[in-house]
Order: C-alpha cells, then sequence, then structure tokens
C-alpha cells in the first residue's frame, strides 16, 4: 500500500496525466460536445481542412448506403492503390489499405490478395457501423494512399508512420512519431504495438520510445535506433498542427499527421481524446506543460491579446524545446 | 470553473445532508430497525376438534380459545368450519368458541387456527385478581393431616410467593404421609394441583388453574397445568410439579380454570390436538400486519407501502444504483476494463437468477462457444443484424440444450436461466467479439474477465441481504451515493491500473 502511496506521488511529482485528469480537466473542460462530429468523422475533418487551405491525403470518393456500393468500382477507376477507412472508425480499425492490383484482385499492403468481394464486404461492414464509435451506422471513404517518406524506411516497419502533436487551445504541447511494427499490423496505434517516439518541439529530432508500456531505443523488427532522427519539415508539422484548433473550435486534441514522399506534410486525423502514451514516449508528464500553457492563456487573455499560429509555435518550442539528448 | 466547482460542491453538500438527514429521521424518530436481523418469530397454531356426532342430536361444542390478554398479540383468527354456527364469548377473562349445528353425522372435525407474535411493546394493561378466598371445608383426618402439612409451610416462608412454591413442594413430596393421605392414592398432576389448593384455601390463598400451551414447533401436546396466584399487582405462575416460580416465555395461556377444553353435547370421543409451527418475519413486515391493531402508520409512506409483488421488483431496482457504484469504482479508481459501464450490472442482474458459480460457468461456455460461432459466421461475410440474429437463435438453442441436459442429469440449475440472461448474453457475445476484433484476443479475453469479475463483484455485493434491507427501508442512501458519484464525476487522481502503467517513469528515476 505504501509503494503505490509512493508511486503515486512520484507521478505526480513529474506531472503524469491520468485518464481520469484528461477526461475531467482537458476533454470535458476544452471539448465541446457539439464540436466532436468534425473530429469524429474524418469527411467532415476533410471538407473542413480543404476549406481551410491545409493538406489533406485526396479524396476519391464516399459512399454512405448499401446501393452505392456499385459505385465503388468507377471510384477506384485505373487506380491501384488506395485506401478505405470509415468515416467514424476509432483507433484505425476497419481500415484497408491496397497497395497494389494483382491478376484482377487486390493486394493488401501486407500482401494478403483479396477479391472485389472482399472489398465490397469490407464496405458494408463499415456501413453496418461495426467500426463506428458506438456502433451506428456509417460512412466509407475512399482516399489516396499515403506513401511514407523515405526517412521512415529504416525505423517503421510496413504502414503508414504518422506524427501525433497533443494540441491545447492552439498551443502543441507534445509530439510523438508512431511507427507500426510487425504485431501492429502495420498500424499506427499504440495499443494495437506500435511504437510511439517522442519528439523534441522545437528540432524535430527524436526522443527515445515507448513500446507497450515500456521504454525502448531500438525498432523491435529492424532493431534499427529510433532515437536522434531528425524529422523533415518540422516546423511545417508544428505550424499544422498549430493551425487545426482554429479548423475545429476543439480545445484539446491529437492531430495525426503524415509526410506523403511526394506531398509533404497531410492532416490524416483529429482525436478529442488523444492517448496518454505519449508521456512515456516523451519521458515527460503533459500535466507539467499543459499547465504551463493555461497559465500563458490567463496571461494573453489579462492583456488582452491572442496569438498566431507561428507566435504560438514559437512559444512551445522556447518553453517546452530542446531537450537535452540522454545518454543510454 | 470555479463557480462550478463550487455549484458541484454545494450539489454534493446538499445532497449528502438530505440523504443522511431523512435516513437519520427514519432511524431515530420513526424508529425503524436498522437490520433486518430484527425478526420476529410468527407462531401457527391449530388446533384440531374431532368428534363423533350423535345422529338425532343437535350438536354444540364448546371450546377455549387463548384470551391473548398480555403478552401476545395475534394476526389473524379463524374458525374453520363447514356448517356449524361459530360464536366467541368471553367468560371470567377466558374465551370460549361455541360451534354449533342443528344436524350432524359421523365423524365431524372443526379447526381453530391461530396466528400470533409476541408483543414488544407497549404499556400492559392493570389486571386485577383475587387477593382473599373463603377456606375450603374439610373434616375429620384430612383436616389434620392438612393443618400439619400446613405448619411446616408456614414457618418456611415469608409471603405468597414463597408460600405457595413450598406448599407445591410439600405436596409432591411422595413420602410424606400427610400427603399421601390427603392424595389418597391418586398421584395425578390435577389432583395433586386440587390438593394445594385446598392447602392454600386453608390459608386463604387464592389460586388457580391455567392451561397453558407451548410454543415449540412440531411437536404433538397437550395443554399444561400450571398454578398461578395474585399478589396484589400481577400474577404469579408457579409449576405444579416442582413449585419453581415464574411462566417460561414460551407458554401461551390457553385458559384459567377447572374447567376441560372442551366439551361436547350432542356427541362424543371428543378429541383435540395441536400442532404448531413457526416462521419468521421481518419485523417491518410485521410492523405493518399489526398496523391495524396499533396507531403507527409511519410505513405507509415508504417503499413498504408498495403491493408484495411491486416491492420484491423493487427491491431489485434498488440495488442497481449500487451495482452501477461498483462498477464506477472499478473503473474509474482501480481501472479494472469492462464491456461498457452497464453490461456488467445486467449480468450481475442475471447472476440473481443464475447463482453467482453457475452463472459464470454458463456465461463462460456459452460466451466462448458463442464467440467460436461468430468467428466462424465472420467467415461467410454476413451483414451485422443477419449475424446478430443468428449468434442470438444459437444462444437459444444453447440454452435450451444446457437446460435439458442438466435436467436429465437432475440439476435443477441448469432451468434457472430466464428470458433475461439469454438477451445479455447475446449482447455480450456480440460486443466481446467487436472489441475481439478491433483490439485483439489478448485485449477482449482482458476485457471479458474483467466484465465478469466487476459483474460477480457488483452481484455479490448487491445481494448481501443487510444492504438490500437497508437501501430498500432507506431510500435515502441513494441520495448520498449520488453525491459520491458526482464527487467522482470530478475526481483526477489516477487509477490504481496507472501506477502500474506508467511504471516504466520510476524505473529511469531509480536508475
Amino acid at each position: 500500500m505504501f509503494g503505490l502511496w509512493k508511486t503515486w506521488k512520484a507521478l505526480e511529482a513529474r506531472g503524469i496525466m491520468g485518464i481520469n485528469r484528461r477526461n475531467a480537466d482537458y476533454v470535458l473542460k476544452y471539448n465541446k460536445r457539439s464540436l466532436y462530429p468534425i473530429v469524429d468523422d474524418k469527411i467532415i475533418t476533410k471538407e473542413r481542412a480543404i476549406a481551410a487551405g491545409i493538406h489533406v491525403p485526396e479524396l476519391y470518393g464516399v459512399i454512405s448506403t448499401e446501393k452505392e456500393i456499385d459505385n465503388l468500382e468507377e471510384i477506384i477507376g485505373a487506380r491501384s492503390d488506395f485506401v478505405i477507412k470509415p468515416a467514424q472508425g476509432a483507433g484505425g480499425d476497419g481500415i484497408l489499405v491496397i497497395a497494389d492490383r494483382f491478376e484482377g484482385r487486390y493486394r493488401t499492403v501486407s500482401g494478403r490478395i483479396i477479391s472485389h468481394e472482399e472489398i465490397e464486404h469490407q464496405v458494408s461492414s463499415i456501413l453496418t457501423g461495426l467500426y463506428s464509435l458506438g456502433g451506428h451506422r456509417d460512412r466509407a471513404l475512399i482516399e489516396y494512399r499515403v506513401i511514407p517518406d523515405q526517412i521512415f524506411k529504416s525505423i517503421s516497419y510496413e504502414g503508414v508512420p504518422d506524427i501525433r502533436i497533443i494540441v491545447l487551445m492552439g498551443y502543441p504541447v507534445m509530439a510523438m512519431l508512431r511507427l507500426p511494427t510487425r504485431q501492429s499490423n502495420g498500424k499506427a496505434n499504440l495499443h494495437q504495438g506500435a511504437i510511439g517516439v517522442g519528439v523534441d518541439l522545437a528540432t524535430g529530432l527524436t526522443l527515445r520510445g515507448t513500446w507497450l508500456n515500456n521504454i525502448i531505443n531500438k525498432h523491435p523488427d529492424t532493431t534499427n535506433a529510433v532515437d536522434g532522427v531528425q524529422l523533415p519539415y518540422w516546423d511545417g508539422f508544428m505550424k499544422l498542427a498549430a493551425g487545426c484548433h482554429e479548423l475545429c473550435g476543439l480545445g484539446y486534441i491529437g492531430v495525426d499527421m503524415v509526410l506523403d514522399q511526394e506531398k509533404g506534410p497531410l492532416i490524416l486525423e483529429l482525436n478529442a481524446r488523444p492517448g496518454l502514451n505519449i508521456q512515456i514516449a516523451n519521458d515527460c508528464g503533459l500535466t507539467l506543460r499543459t499547465h504551463a500553457v493555461e497559465a500563458r492563456l490567463e496571461d494573453l487573455k489579462a492583456r488582452g491579446v491572442t496569438e498566431t499560429v507561428e507566435e504560438r509555435v514559437a512559444f512551445v518550442q522556447e518553453m517546452f524545446g530542446h531537450i537535452p539528448a540522454v545518454e543510454g | 470553473m470555479r463557480s462550478l466547482t463550487l455549484h458541484l460542491k454545494l450539489l454534493i453538500a446538499i445532497l449528502v445532508v438530505l440523504g443522511i438527514s431523512v435516513t437519520a429521521y427514519q432511524i431515530f424518530v420513526l424508529g425503524i430497525p436498522v437490520t433486518e436481523d430484527a425478526t420476529d418469530d410468527l407462531w401457527n397454531i391449530d388446533a384440531k376438534v374431532e368428534f363423533v356426532a350423535s345422529a338425532k342430536d343437535p350438536v354444540k361444542i364448546q371450546m377455549f380459545v387463548p384470551p391473548l390478554s398480555r403478552d401476545f398479540v395475534s394476526l389473524n383468527e379463524s374458525f374453520i368450519s363447514n356448517n356449524y354456527g361459530v360464536a366467541v364469548n368471553r367468560v371470567d377473562g377466558n374465551r370460549k368458541v361455541t360451534w354449533s349445528a342443528r344436524r350432524a353425522k359421523g365423524n365431524q372435525t372443526l379447526y381453530y387456527r391461530l396466528v400470533l407474535t409476541k408483543r414488544y411493546s407497549g404499556e400492559k394493561a392493570k389486571i386485577k385478581g383475587p387477593t382473599f378466598r373463603d377456606s375450603m371445608t374439610i373434616e375429620g383426618p384430612e383436616k389434620i393431616a392438612a393443618e400439619a402439612l400446613l405448619a411446616p409451610i408456614r414457618q418456611h416462608s415469608a409471603d405468597v410467593e414463597t408460600f405457595v412454591g413450598e406448599a407445591i413442594k410439600r405436596v409432591n413430596n411422595p413420602n410424606d404421609d400427610n400427603v399421601k393421605l390427603l392424595l389418597a392414592g391418586d398421584p395425578s398432576a390435577a389432583h395433586k394441583a386440587k390438593i394445594v389448593e385446598l392447602l392454600l384455601s386453608i390459608a386463604h390463598v387464592p389460586i388457580e388453574k391455567v392451561h397453558t400451551i407451548r410454543l415449540v414447533a412440531d411437536q404433538p401436546q397437550m395443554p399444561e397445568l400450571w398454578l398461578r396466584s395474585f399478589n396484589g399487582t400481577d400474577w404469579l405462575y408457579f409449576n405444579p410439579e416442582t413449585g419453581e416460580q415464574g411462566l417460561p416465555t414460551d407458554r401461551l395461556l390457553w385458559w384459567s380454570g377447572d374447567e376441560n377444553l372442551i366439551t361436547v353435547d350432542g356427541g362424543k370421543k371428543a378429541n383435540v390436538t395441536f400442532s404448531l409451527n413457526n416462521s419468521e418475519m421481518n419485523a417491518i413486515r410485521l410492523a405493518k400486519l399489526t398496523d391495524e391493531n396499533t396507531d403507527a402508520n409511519f410505513l405507509e409512506y415508504s417503499l413498504y407501502g408498495l403491493p408484495l409483488q411491486t416491492q420484491q421488483t423493487f427491491m431489485i431496482m434498488v440495488m442497481i444504483p449500487i451495482g452501477v457504484l461498483v462498477i464506477l469504482i472499478l473503473r474509474n479508481l482501480i481501472g479494472i476494463q469492462t464491456l461498457g459501464t452497464f453490461t456488467p450490472v445486467l449480468i450481475a442482474l442475471a447472476f440473481r437468477e443464475t447463482q453467482l458459480g453457475f452463472g459464470i460457468m454458463l456465461f463462460t461456455i456459452i460466451t466462448a462457444l458463442g464467440l467460436s460461432l461468430r468467428s466462424y459466421l465472420e467467415h461467410l461475410k454476413l451483414q451485422m443484424l443477419p449475424r446478430l440474429s443468428v449468434v442470438l437463435t444459437f444462444v437459444v438453442v444453447l440454452i435450451a440444450a444446457i437446460s435439458l441436459f442438466s435436467h436429465k442429469l437432475g440439476l435443477e440449475r441448469g432451468l434457472s436461466v430466464a428470458l433475461f440472461p439469454m438477451v445479455i448474453l447475446t449482447m455480450t457475445i456480440e460486443r466481446l467479439s467487436i472489441t475481439w476484433e478491433e483490439r485483439g484476443g489478448g485485449h477482449a479475453m482482458k476485457v471479458a474477465i474483467g466484465t465478469l469479475f466487476a459483474a460477480s463483484l457488483a452481484h455479490l455485493i448487491m445481494t448481501v441481504p443487510e444492504l438490500v434491507y437497508f437501501v430498500f427501508t432507506f431510500p435515502a442512501i441513494l441520495l448520498i451515493l449520488v453525491g459520491f458519484m458526482l464527487a467522482m464525476g470530478r475526481y483526477r487522481g489516477y487509477r490504481l491500473t496507472e501506477l502500474v502503467r506508467f511504471k516504466a517513469f520510476l524505473k529511469k528515476a531509480d536508475a
């Protein structure tokens, strides 16, 4: 019992945020329920982003009824690679990534060959709400398949690595690079076995990683070191993330972005309840940083000033960036 | 934000204070018992009267029934007799029932049934009794023997109480020649009582015979003879065999006096047999039953005012918040993952019908089979609704099969599966399989075990009889519960499992 109490105190001292605090102090406080559909429905997110001039993967088409499944072939056209997603999917479930065609069939990114009927069934499952939050009827979207930048080749296993930045009221507070593993089936979700690697907000240099709640330094599949990698276009990512606050109106979000080898940084999706493992990846508690941002907001409010995206990014980079590299 | 916190604190305070004060009012002012333990014995006494009626004469049977004056309260009294007229009248502190019929033939059976319980409070009515009586007249050697007996009794006694006790002891000494003479070869209890009465009458001490029934279940018995004497304020009871004073609490006074229990005109071979059994009853319900005899109607506006059937439903319903509270604590404080919030509570409710051990077994088996069926259906690429229907049907068939097998094996348990658990089972299977697909088998197992654990714990707590009674009797407790839940709504500390989850931070700090 005493040990637990000590653990509690130690975690609190380091500012580690627990689920209850995240829900009570951030998600419930900053995220208005009525705005949830904007982030929960990827189609709406995409439309908003396009309207705001933010880069997103190109949308090929939307299927919202069983009847429209017949249009699938038409939507795909001659393209050999594309992604089918549930509009309201959670945790990367129900996503089908087609990398190539093979003798009238399709090859998924993991090398599985599937028929057109199987794709249609997948779309049908999406429509019935199998993958949506709460099991409601859903829509399926077919979009551009992101081809990750070569920089990730050595520290990633299949799939598309993405960058998650947690943004509080437009201030990015913590960032992490998510690398798919063999265990995660090419998905970039930590609870499915992907690796999270902390990123220095100022420089875009990767820190150490977390895998299944443990701290790691090497990718389990490629055994290449995950730390000390310079992410390109880092300031671009930061500004993209900071701008998402204006895009959706939610105060506490996780912004998921990818680096396409041709189109550069793209926004994949927004998350109104971002996970907490990012803290392990960064070896840092969220609460200290969010409190610093909240103090800054109070200060600005008192002075009647609002900051632009650039100013906000500069503030957080000054405040939380330039973490000295750790030995080991 | 701050005003919201104050608002919340105020709301919590109001709810808790309201809950506590209503409960305290019920306990201290209305005097409702806090535990169900305060049960009372309820006695069911049947007196069966059998006799053979003579064909020609009208029949009239008179039997004493308990006067129920002091220590007992009657809840129900009935005279079961087909064609007989019934009349009850009081004679000298006794009550007598008279059954009468113009014509009856052959063996006749009449019943008298009394349901009673001990009266536990209330003022005792003033009682009156004789304190003086004239001597009975005796002559010759009996007189000498009686006086010879009385002399040492007088010496060894101080008051009426010890006098009577001493007299009874003397009469019960078979070696005393004076006693032998007075008994005249008839040492029956009735005769001894008569001698005692004779002796005491010489000393002008009145004595009365009382006939009692012992409140003991399932034992054949006949009315037991006791003697009593009035000391000016109270009746003193004496055992005619030993002279011991004081009537045991399990004796019910049936009638007093010299008369027989039953007198039959126009019949013969009259016989009365007594059979008793007892049952326990919740003090509350008893209070409600005796309510008609008393002024207390404090239960009028409680859940006890509902019809019995509805009460039973409510007994389950008021426990649902308790179950939800358990899940809330398990999820938000401990951090156990469960399938949704209310599924564990529903499963806990289902356990009511199946019992815990069997319920867990049943759930595990059916869920495992259901999941394997669902994973097979997955290959067929069916849509959600048809797939769900197939799973539901399969669950029904499975439950039917299990019920049949267990019935054939003589296990009645299997039949306890009702409609309600079946729907919950199907839901659980569907949700579990979705979790399986989304998060993988390991996570699904974790969730399933978490759900089963939470459900078992909720079930155990929801069926603690003391708790059920308490919440049902003092529903204001639920307000306190709501207060706690509201407070939990703004709890932002760690969950117990998070301490383990974030252990990685501490390892580094130590190194």
